[in-house]
C-alpha cells in the first residue's frame, strides 16, 4: 500500500526496527486475516512484497511437504472420544489449507456420514464401531489397500466399521484405521505431523507481524523508549 | 505414503531421521528472522543467527539425551 505519508493519512503505522522508516499496516485487521488464510497473503497486501513471498514460501511449502511426507492422513480435524487430534489446533493456524480438514470432519460425523470432498482427503480415520455411509464405505473398500469389503458390516442405512466383536470372540485386526495409518507410515506419520504443526504456529507469527509489524526484542523496545 | 516415483520413496526412506529436523530449523530461522526485521540484509543476517541458536540449543539437547543414554 503505498504511501507517502500513511501516518498522516491517519492509518496505522510501525516502525521499521531497521532504519526507522514507517511501515504502512494498512488495515490491520483485513492483514491479519489474510495472513491467517495463506501465509505471507497480508504483507503482500501491506505491500511488504519480500516478506509476503517469503512466509508464503517457507510455510506452504513446510505445510505440503509435511503432509506428503504424512501420506496426505496427518491434516484431520477429530474431536470424538479415543481420538482427539490435539494436533490439529496447531495445524489450523496456516488457514485455509487446514479449513478441508474441518469440512471432512463435520460431513463425516454429520447427517451424511460421508465427506464431502471426494476421496479421503483430510478425513479423520474411522474408530471401531463407527457407522459410514454405504457410498463411502463401498468406496473406502476399493481405494483403500488397507480396507476391503469385510472390514464393513451392514446396520441399515449405515455401514458400520469393524464392529465390536460378540463377546468371547476375538477381533486382532487393528480396532481403527489411525493404527492402520501408523503401521504403515512408521515414523512418517509423526514427522509429517511435527512440519504441518509447525508451519501452523509459524504462521501466527506472521500473522502476528501482519497485524502490527515487526517484533522488537526486550533490548531494542528499552532502548527506544529511553530515547 | 502418496503415489511417488519409486527413487524419491526409496530415497526419502533412507534419510536418517536426524535430517528431517534440519528444514524445520531453517524455516523457523527464516520465519523467526523475518518477523523481527524488514529489510532484507538484517532479514539474512537474522536467519543465519537464528539457524546458530536454534542449531546450538537442539544440538546441545541431543547431545545431552546422547550421553544419558550412553551412561544408563
Amino acid at each position: 500500500m503505498a504511501h507517502d505519508d500513511p501516518a498522516a493519512a491517519g492509518r496505522q503505522v510501525a516502525v521499521s526496527p531497521d532504519d526507522g522508516s514507517l511501515i504502512d499496516l494498512g488495515t490491520p485487521a483485513v492483514a491479519a486475516l489474510l495472513s491467517w488464510l495463506v501465509p505471507g497473503l497480508g504483507q503482500l497486501y501491506q505491500g511488504r512484497r519480500l516478506k509476503g513471498l517469503l512466509f508464503m514460501v517457507t510455510l506452504v511449502t513446510t505445510f505440503v511437504v509435511g503432509a506428503w511426507l504424512g501420506g496426505g492422513r496427518v491434516v484431520y480435524a477429530s474431536w470424538q472420544p479415543g481420538e482427539k487430534r490435539w494436533a490439529f489446533l496447531c495445524q489450523a493456524g496456516i488457514g485455509a489449507a487446514a479449513i478441508p480438514a474441518v469440512v471432512q470432519s463435520w460431513s463425516l460425523l454429520g447427517a451424511a456420514k460421508e465427506p464431502l470432498l471426494g476421496g479421503s482427503f483430510m478425513v479423520p480415520p474411522l474408530l471401531r464401531g463407527q457407522p459410514v455411509s454405504q457410498a463411502y464405505a463401498t468406496r473406502l473398500a476399493a481405494v483403500d489397500p488397507d480396507l476391503d469389503a469385510d472390514d464393513f458390516s451392514p446396520s441399515p442405512p449405515w455401514q458400520v466399521f469393524r464392529p465390536f466383536p460378540p463377546p468371547g470372540m476375538l477381533d486382532r485386526r487393528p480396532a481403527d484405521q489411525l493404527s492402520i495409518w501408523h503401521r504403515r507410515l512408521g515414523r512418517f506419520f509423526e514427522i509429517g505431523t511435527l512440519y504441518t504443526m509447525l508451519a501452523g504456529m509459524l504462521n501466527i507469527l506472521v500473522v502476528y507481524d501482519a497485524w502490527s509489524g515487526p517484533m522488537r526484542t526486550a533490548a531494542e523496545a528499552e532502548g527506544e523508549k529511553r530515547s | 505414503m502418496m503415489p511417488v516415483p519409486p527413487l524419491v520413496a526409496t530415497l526419502v526412506d533412507h534419510v536418517p531421521g536426524l535430517a528431517f529436523g534440519v528444514p524445520l530449523v531453517l524455516a523457523a530461522a527464516v520465519v523467526f528472522a523475518g518477523t523481527h526485521h524488514e529489510s532484507p540484509e538484517r532479514i539474512r543476517a537474522a536467519a543465519i543467527e537464528w539457524v546458530g541458536w536454534l542449531g546450538g540449543i537442539l544440538g546441545a539437547v541431543l547431545l545431552a539425551v546422547a550421553l544419558v543414554s550412553w551412561l544408563a
